[in-house]
């Protein structure tokens, strides 16, 4: 068989594509031929679905037999500031019913804002012998009825992750379902559940599964009784404490710090509730090894705040509230150099007044000391544009920056001029930048640095910015690599989004909300773009009940190849063609 | 006088009777021996020497497979007669292969493939590995330069991946609406004994309509058809008038299988609160398998509803659709000067629904402004 030398071998480009699991780079690959579509998508063992309405199951599944491992997303991210109203969608049995008959086989699935029923968790735990991982990651729906059945039928079980999800509580008890054989559980975070589970239970399953090395546990487990599961998993790498406070007792504190100091591998800690100071030196012998420190709940502050994240020299996650302020981030700055994400959480973010002394110095310091920072999430009440330039021309290198000054629109504070100066020192220095969030007082400027500068920009979030249509036309015109756009209460209206219309094809989804895009644009849009599915989400009511000028009260685009939907609430109507005559 | 050097010859020549070699043919007719212990580390030729005797000779010298060059073949002895040696640490060998595999993209494209055909596992392994970091980060274009492979799939194939890579979006709305026009006409085609109506076929070549879309011309593009009655039969009236002139040649482009059972699929919910479900489904096993490219919006095509559109409606579509289309297809400039014209009396409107809408709510937007970006807490 004569073949061209240079060629691609392709009797090994399966075992190449082993190499190659990367979602990005699979999806190169299934574009570059005809016959590399078809090998790629025979071996295909993991895919990721950001939007579970861009496609349909069976559309999966028809392209990708032999599939492991999928990963779904559902409601969009402002969700979870309650700017969805409960009901929209994404509920995930369609999907697992599909998959139950077509994957005997899968092992894994990764779930994020969606609506799981127990119904559905039934189903996923009599349908898959070789069930792995499961992740429901702020989802909501089910009960410990459904946990109770995955944890009674699946023998192979290694991760249960339910991070940040709503689940009803009716029976603790169901940890004791895992039978007595069960050994093979790695990871398992119940840190949001809200009632009691069974201690004995808990210790005993933490006791009998070797491989344990993640464990987030619920607020419920009390501090006198974390030392003795530490003592049955010394080899854990990630611990989420329960609830961190107890009478302060010698013999408790002591046992615990031993328990702790027995814990060789832990990396990553979390949980830490309702903190009792005097309990903190019980980990400081794990701080020196910590990479991930996960405050977010923690009440510590002052002093004993800035003790504990002075020993922990090899962090490189801190998640933290703000107080810590300026002189905390001082002190990480000087000590945690390979910090490489900061999220800072406000202790207080309903109430007028200023309660901590974090300023925008806090952030410049980090940006000063820690030069593999990348990721920022950072919640203030003020900022400067000079914080900014000096912050950007700090970190050229940050992928992730979300700063949230609390105050909507809240300018410089000493110029009392618009951010925008600053918000474009950082699209113009930060080159790789691939998410960003935007606050305080901004004008159309700091969208046309965006669009003129963030050429890796995936994703933005606005609020309470912008003065007209030329900002919106400028991200959605200048964002080449765009993928999601959330923007809420900004005077954009229908001008640049009819004209970019294009442009939403190229993007996973658009959201918009308390902006001034009249539902007659809405129809217009959902009439010519069939592959887009055009919602307007409105608790007033049907919008043909209103002028056609009125803007809509909530608007979510999404490209699809599943045409509308057909599991919409009564206030979410798709705008397609049919909607010119249903409505009017 | 004793003949020493006869003597260390003979000594030299029995050494050399003990070493084993194997004989090997390569693919250009050349045979030579190459060291046992080296050879049989690839289980092709020991499976040879093993199973069939082959190798021992000269005459029956193990014939290589066509993917392996004599190039290759040194290169793969090299990497045999390195690692078959036994006292070598694992940082060593890394080290080694680390150097081994630099070379060129075709070379290491040919030791694949050579390496392949000899089963040698380790080997292949490397290589694949190192031809993934090839791959990984690149574009599809970049790909296929890099390994000269053709660019055979279609605008709609590369349309269909989860994830849409292709740029020009007006290529995308063009094929979109030939996919349209193709299903209307096989449908036609269909229910020709139900319909007499006349055809407006559309023989306009890819370049003319490829103009009309770039060149401004829009109005065409989206314009009304004369063509198409619109009482006669319910079944086939378009409510998208725009398309009636976009009609490819056929043999423009080339189905993907893998699109037939788009439309089945389309049929797949049950719980649809629409009355002509049936009727549609029964559209929908009539097509094709063969041909058809996925549209979201044929579930609405021709659908079996009482059109008869008023048409002061109608005419208002159309010229929101001219309106749209001209500005989808002019210059930003001019765009942007239309725009604000166009769009004079409507901002008035929307600042005073606004006004209202942002002072009532503002009290309401200001205390939810705090939580704006901040998740919710577990507990």
């Amino acid at each position: 068989m004569l073949r061209k030398a240079n060629s691609f071998p392709e009797e090994v480009l399966e075992h190449v594509l082993s190499f190659i699991t990367n979602d990005k780079d699979r999806n190169a690959v299934s574009l570059v031929c005809k016959s590399w579509y078809e090998i790629e998508r025979w071996c295909r063992k993991r895919i990721f679905v950001g939007n579970c309405y861009a496609v349909r199951p069976e559309m999966v599944i028809r392209r990708f037999p032999e599939l492991r491992s999928v990963e779904l997303k559902g409601k969009p991210h402002f969700a979870d500031f309650n700017l969805v109203p409960d009901g929209w969608g994404g509920c995930v049995y369609p999907w697992i019913a599909s998959l139950a008959t077509a994957y005997p086989w899968l092992e894994e699935i990764r779930l994020k804002r969606m609506v799981v029923s127990d119904e559905s968790l039934k189903v996923i735990a009599k349908s898959f012998k070789n069930f792995k991982v499961l992740v429901l990651s702020s989802c909501e729906g089910f009960s410990t009825d459904g946990l109770a059945a995955v944890a009674a039928n699946c023998r192979n079980l290694r991760g249960l992750d339910l991070r940040e999800s709503e689940v009803d509580d009716p029976s603790g008890q169901w940890l004791s379902r895992f039978p007595d054989s069960f050994t093979s559980l790695a990871s398992l975070n119940i840190s949001c559940l809200g009632a009691e589970v069974s201690f004995s239970a808990l210790e005993r399953l933490v006791g009998r599964c070797p491989d344990l090395k993640t464990l987030r546990l619920n607020h419920a487990v009390p501090l006198d009784k974390l030392a003795n599961l530490l003592r049955g998993a010394p080899q854990l790498v990630e611990l989420g404490t329960g609830a961190y406070s107890a009478e302060l007792q010698p013999d408790v504190f002591s046992n615990l710090a031993g328990a702790f100091s027995g814990c060789k591998e832990l990396r990553s800690l979390s949980g830490f509730w309702n903190v009792f100071p005097g309990y903190l030196p019980a980990v400081y012998p794990v701080c020196s090894g910590l990479t991930s420190l996960n405050l977010r709940y923690a009440n510590i502050q002052g002093a004993d705040l800035i003790k504990l994240v002075s020993q922990c020299p090899s962090l490189q996650r801190l998640w933290v509230l703000d107080y810590i302020e300026d002189i905390g981030l001082e002190a990480i700055a000087a000590c945690c150099k390979d910090l490489t994400e900061l999220r800072v959480f406000p202790s207080n973010p309903y109430g007028a007044e200023n309660n901590v002394s974090l300023t925008e110095r806090g952030l410049v310091s980090v940006s000063d000391g820690c030069p593999k920072l990348q990721s920022v999430l950072y919640f203030c009440r003020q900022m400067t544009n000079a914080a900014l330039v000096t912050i950007a021309k700090n970190r050229p290198s940050m992928t992730c920056f979300r700063l949230c000054i609390i105050e909507p629109r809240a300018p410089d504070y000493q110029t009392l001029q618009p951010l925008d100066l600053g918000f474009g020192a950082i699209v113009e220095n930060n080159k790789d930048l691939r998410r960003l969030s935007l606050s305080g007082l901004l004008t159309d400027r700091v969208f046309e640095y965006i669009g003129t500068y963030a050429k890796k920009l995936e994703m933005l979030s606005v609020a309470f910015a912008g003065d007209s249509d030329l900002g919106l036309h400028h991200v959605l015109s200048g964002c080449e690599k765009l993928c999601k756009l959330e923007i809420r209460d900004c005077p954009f209206g229908d001008k640049a989004l009819l004209v970019n219309a294009a442009k939403l094809e190229t993007m996973r989804s658009l959201w918009m909300s308390s902006c001034s895009v009249s539902f007659r644009a809405c129809k217009l849009l959902g009439q010519k773009m069939p592959r887009l599915n055009v919602e307007v989400i409105d608790e007033r009511g049907p919008p043909d009940l209103r002028p056609e000028s009125c803007p809509v009260e909530k608007l979510y685009i999404y490209r699809t190849i599943a045409g509308p939907r057909f599991d919409m609430p009564g206030f979410v109507w798709t705008m397609d063609e049919d909607s010119v005559l249903r409505f009017s | 006088m004793r003949n020493y050097s006869k003597d260390s010859n003979y000594a030299a020549i029995c050494c050399q009777m003990m070493k084993s070699y194997i004989w090997i043919q390569t693919t250009d007719g050349a045979i030579q021996q190459v060291e046992q212990e080296v050879a049989m580390f690839c289980p092709m030729i020991c499976q040879e020497v093993i199973q069939k005797g082959m190798g021992s000779s000269k005459n029956c010298a193990i014939s290589l497979p066509q993917r392996v060059s004599p190039a290759m073949l040194s290169l793969i002895l090299d990497y045999c007669r390195f690692h078959q040696v036994a006292g070598r640490s694992n940082k060593e060998r890394k080290s080694f292969d680390e150097k081994f595999v630099r070379m060129d993209t075709k070379r290491l494209c040919e030791l694949t493939s050579a390496a392949d055909s000899l089963q040698l596992k380790p080997l292949v392994d490397l290589t694949s590995r190192a031809l993934a970091r090839i791959i990984e980060g690149k574009t599809p274009e970049e790909i296929r330069e890099i390994f000269h492979l053709p660019d055979d799939l279609t605008e709609e194939e590369k349309l269909e991946p989860l994830k849409n890579t292709t740029d020009d979006p007006r290529i995308r709305l063009l094929n979109r609406l030939y996919a349209k026009k193709r299903k209307e006409l096989k449908e036609r085609e269909k229910l020709k004994d139900v319909d007499t109506e006349e055809e407006h076929v559309d023989d306009r070549s890819v370049d003319d309509l490829l103009s009309f879309i770039n060149g401004g011309d829009g109005e065409i593009f989206f314009s009304d058809s004369k063509g198409i009655k619109t009482s006669k039969n319910k079944k086939k009236h378009k409510k998208r008038k725009d398309l009636q002139k976009c009609a490819p040649s056929n043999e423009a482009f080339e189905m993907h299988k893998k699109e037939s059972n788009a439309a089945s699929s389309l049929c797949h919910n049950a719980e649809v609160d629409h009355e002509l479900q049936s009727s549609l489904s029964e559209k929908l096993k009539l097509q094709d398998a063969a041909g058809e490219i996925f549209a979201p919006t044929v579930e609405f095509d021709d659908v079996d509803i009482d059109d008869e559109i008023d048409p002061a409606l109608k005419e208002e579509i159309d010229r929101e659709v001219e309106d749209f289309a001209r500005i989808l297809n002019s210059d930003w400039p001019e765009r942007m000067q239309e725009l604000l014209s166009l769009g004079q009396e409507r901002r008035h409107t929307h600042l005073s629904v606004n006004g209202n809408g942002a002072l009532k709510g503002h009290a309401i937007a200001y205390f939810n402004a705090s939580i704006w970006f901040l998740p919710l807490p577990v507990i």
